[in-house]
């Protein structure tokens, strides 16, 4: 054996162990090619704004990934966050003090995505379905006290979108770093976690070790809909305005960048750093792209395209481990 | 007369091991033509692995298989078919949302000159093939609505239009009614009258005797004895299906006490079992004997709480016991080794720490103590002797008989009172069995108790003190083992007095 396929073996052994190095190498590839072409893609201000675009998809992507992990689904998020950023920013118009107005907002989540889980509990139905049937429900009360208008709330509620550390590091990616944080320690530190894998692996197993199973289900989509509310919470900052379909089409994404971070979709494994990765990969694509000045139609072909090779290359990877 | 047709079918030094364990030791075994040949022996014997290898889905690892002058090292599932073998097993293998003519064109529908299903040409022909052979079912029914008996019916008329020449049967009446089963008797005989040869394997010796011309007995892999139906009785077919090597049974010391641990009066669960009455005492095992679906894990996931008794009394140290789900029942100190582990115990995804560890960890939440689990697990990986490539290796990954032990490691970390085994060793090699049965015994001198459900007659028999056989979902005896034989556990098991 030469020292070059010595160095390939390795090479392959590395990629096959961790979905999130191969993902690594993917955005690190993805990002010298659109450096060449355009250098201010490593401009600072690139950076910092990609760092903040991506935050929001992250708190909503790690949601995802305690529901996937468990088995379980939820693809109202956008709806979700349509409506309590809608309801935030009427208080907020109101002259509700915005803080209170965005906890309100925050528990509207919350209370949403626990009501999926109680209705699949209750049902003994695929959560996937209630929370498809959920979408209608969200938006259409959202669209109601709305009447479809936009709710504008400029200069009432900026901190938590525009601040800066150190004056270049988002806050909004702080706190998504902080939610990577929160579900790695649920999923490594604690039972509750340990049972997220069970479940997710073999839920009759899990049943017959004495795991609640209805019960874990609930606390699972309680924390979703918490990180759901947050994720409204930093987007209208962002923003300053809200209307029902903000949010519109995020739950995929965050569902794509799940998956594509390591965690099959029948659940059972997976962690916060592969939906890190995957996040990441998700949000350099579209950011190269636009730097690359790829037509903003084609943008979403190439962006389809991507997606289709990482799951691709994943998937192959798996197989070759089995 | 049939046998002068000469043997369509002649296997020779068939010989098949998995891992350690012999499954089929240089089995011989021929089929005539027009001939019922039937196969018994206990669970485990070889029987399953003789059929599978027949319908192509098992290798041997060597000898040869002569199915109609042609020699075969191994069968393909499709040569098999081509061969004219079909094997009718105990799930039933069809569409149940497709009809019953649609179901035995499947795959080989007619077609009419457009290109489409000609519907009905095929209902014709299904009517014709039904009637030729006295099967009263519309072709137009959905399977769905068929009953067990009218879709095993369904197979045969399946399997013969395909132009089987050979029929392997596994169980065919186990979930069959008495008319049903009589309907079907009668079927097979009017198949060897069309000069049909049937592999018809039972563990009831009455329907053998009603239908069958020669019986092979499998034991542990080898044939132990071949007989005439003619000239042979019910007697000596049993006593060819037991006489094992005395080697594989066991004398345990006793040390069970007079202290009851646990009571069950009169326990029912709607169809699966009636008037269940037993003690269990402290440090002893009570066995469950009985044939494959008579009512034993069933009761044993009442126990669990993973099933609601319908009526009956439980009391666990003199105290009622009324639990509705297994976090309940381990909470009071029982714990259940599930008979299949695959479905009902493993999360193979996982590492063997987070398998062996999550019982205790769930009864110490909310956090994960590391080191405290890594401690605990290592304990039982050493003195159960886990072989591993370490705690986080995946237990998918591991051999069947260290997954036993981990799920063992699993219970035994839980700290109950009364521990539950569903075949604690099926489909473990030796070296893991003799821990498992070690384990056990400890449990037991430590002042646990010990239901275990077994189909491993010198298992059940060395391991346990009392040993009580369910038929039909009742106990129809609870014996000593020091006064028990295999014959008379036999016996008991298949009802004859």
């Amino acid at each position: 054996m030469t020292a070059a396929n010595k160095f390939g073996a390795k090479l392959r052994q590395t990629l096959l162990s961790n979905q999130w190095s191969f993902l690594l190498i993917v955005v690190a590839i993805l990002s010298i090619i659109a450096g060449a072409i355009n250098p201010r893609y490593w401009w600072l201000g690139n950076i910092t704004n990609l760092l903040g675009q991506i935050s929001v998809l992250s708190l909503a992507a790690c949601g995802a990934t305690i529901l996937i992990i468990s088995g379980n689904f939820d693809i109202s998020v956008g709806a979700n966050i349509g409506l309590s950023t809608v309801v935030m920013a009427i208080l907020m118009r109101s002259g509700l003090y915005p803080p209170l107005a965005a906890a309100i907002g925050v528990l509207i989540s919350i209370l949403c995505g626990s009501s999926i889980g109680a209705a699949s509990i209750l049902f003994q139905a695929p959560s996937f379905i209630i929370s498809l049937a959920a979408i209608g429900v969200f938006q259409g009360i959202a669209l109601f006290i709305t009447q479809g208008t936009i709710q504008t709330i400029y200069g009432q509620f900026e901190t938590l979108g525009g601040a800066k550390i150190f004056g270049f590091l988002p806050l909004l990616f702080v706190i998504a770093l902080a939610g990577y944080g929160v579900i790695h320690f649920i999923l490594s530190h604690t039972q509750l976690g340990r049972s997220i894998y069970a479940i997710g692996n073999n839920p009759r197993a899990a049943y017959l070790a004495g795991i609640n199973i209805n019960r874990r289900k609930l606390i699972f989509f309680a924390i979703n809909g918490l990180f759901i509310g947050v994720a409204s919470m930093l987007l209208l900052s962002r923003v300053g305005a809200a209307q029902p379909s903000t949010g519109t089409g995020i739950e995929l994404q965050a569902i794509g960048s799940v998956v594509i971070g390591g965690t099959p979709m029948s659940g059972g494994k997976g962690n916060a750093l592969g939906t890190f990765c995957g996040v990441l990969l998700w949000g350099v694509i579209g950011n190269a792209l636009n730097m690359m000045r790829v037509d903003p139609y084609i943008q979403d072909v190439v962006i389809g395209l991507l997606i289709i090779f990482a799951v691709a290359v994943s998937s192959l990877r798996l197989r070759a481990q089995r | 007369m049939e046998r002068d047709s000469g043997d369509i079918l002649a296997i020779q030094g068939l010989t098949k091991k998995f891992g350690d364990t012999v499954a089929l030791d240089k089995v011989d075994f021929n089929l005539c033509a027009g001939e019922v040949h039937c196969l018994v022996g206990e669970n485990g014997a070889g029987k399953s692995t003789l059929i599978k290898i027949l319908a192509g889905a098992e290798r041997p690892d060597s000898g040869t298989i002569i199915a109609f002058g042609q020699t075969h090292s191994r069968l393909l599932p499709d040569q098999s078919l081509e061969a004219g073998i079909a094997t009718i097993y105990q799930d039933v293998e069809l569409i149940t949302s497709l009809t019953v003519a649609d179901n035995i064109f499947l795959g080989r529908e007619i077609h009419n000159p457009w290109g489409f299903i000609d519907a009905n040409a095929q209902n014709r022909k299904t009517s014709e093939l039904l009637r030729s052979m006295n099967v009263e079912l519309n072709p137009l029914s959905l399977v769905e609505s068929l009953s067990p008996a009218q879709q095993q019916s369904l197979q045969i008329v399946k399997a013969l239009y395909l132009n089987a020449r050979i029929l392997i049967m596994d169980e065919p009446t186990a979930s069959l009614g008495v008319e049903e089963v009589k309907a079907l008797l009668k079927l097979i005989k009017s198949l060897t009258a069309q000069n049909k040869a049937i592999i018809y394997i039972s563990h009831f010796l009455s329907e053998i005797f009603e239908i069958g011309d020669r019986v092979t007995v499998l034991r542990d892999g080898k044939v132990s004895g071949s007989f005439n139906i003619a000239e042979t009785t019910v007697a000596e077919v049993t006593r060819s299906m037991i006489g094992r090597n005395r080697s594989l049974f066991r004398v345990r010391d006793r040390v069970s006490t007079d202290e009851v641990v646990l009571q069950v009066r009169d326990l029912a669960l709607r169809d699966q079992f009636s008037d269940v009455s037993f003690d269990l005492h402290r440090g002893e095992i009570l066995g469950f004997g009985g044939v494959v679906g008579c009512g034993r894990s069933a009761v044993m996931n009442v126990l669990f709480g993973a099933n609601q008794k319908t009526s009956g009394r439980i009391y666990l140290h003199g105290r009622e016991f009324d639990v509705s789900n297994p976090a309940e029942a381990i909470a009071q100190g029982i714990a259940m080794i599930p008979e299949d582990r695959k479905t009902l115990g493993l999360f193979d995804m996982r590492s063997l720490l987070e398998n062996v560890a999550i019982v205790r960890n769930e009864k110490n939440p909310p956090l994960v103590n590391h080191s405290a689990e890594i401690a605990d697990t290592n304990i039982l990986v050493d003195s159960l002797h886990i072989v591993s490539a370490g705690l986080q290796q995946r237990i998918g990954s591991l051999s069947g008989g260290n997954q036993q032990k981990a799920i063992l490691a699993r219970w035994l970390l839980s700290q109950a009172s009364v521990y539950i085994f569903d075949e604690p060793t099926k489909g473990v090699d030796i070296g893991a069995k003799e821990e498992i049965y070690n384990r056990m015994i400890e449990l037991v001198q430590e002042g646990k108790s010990i239901l275990m459900v077994s189909s491993d007659m010198p298992e059940l028999i060395s391991m346990s003190d009392r040993i009580a056989v369910m038929r039909n979902g009742r106990v129809v005896a609870q014996v000593d083992n020091r006064e028990t034989s295999e014959h008379d556990l036999l016996n008991h098991f298949l009802g004859i007095v």
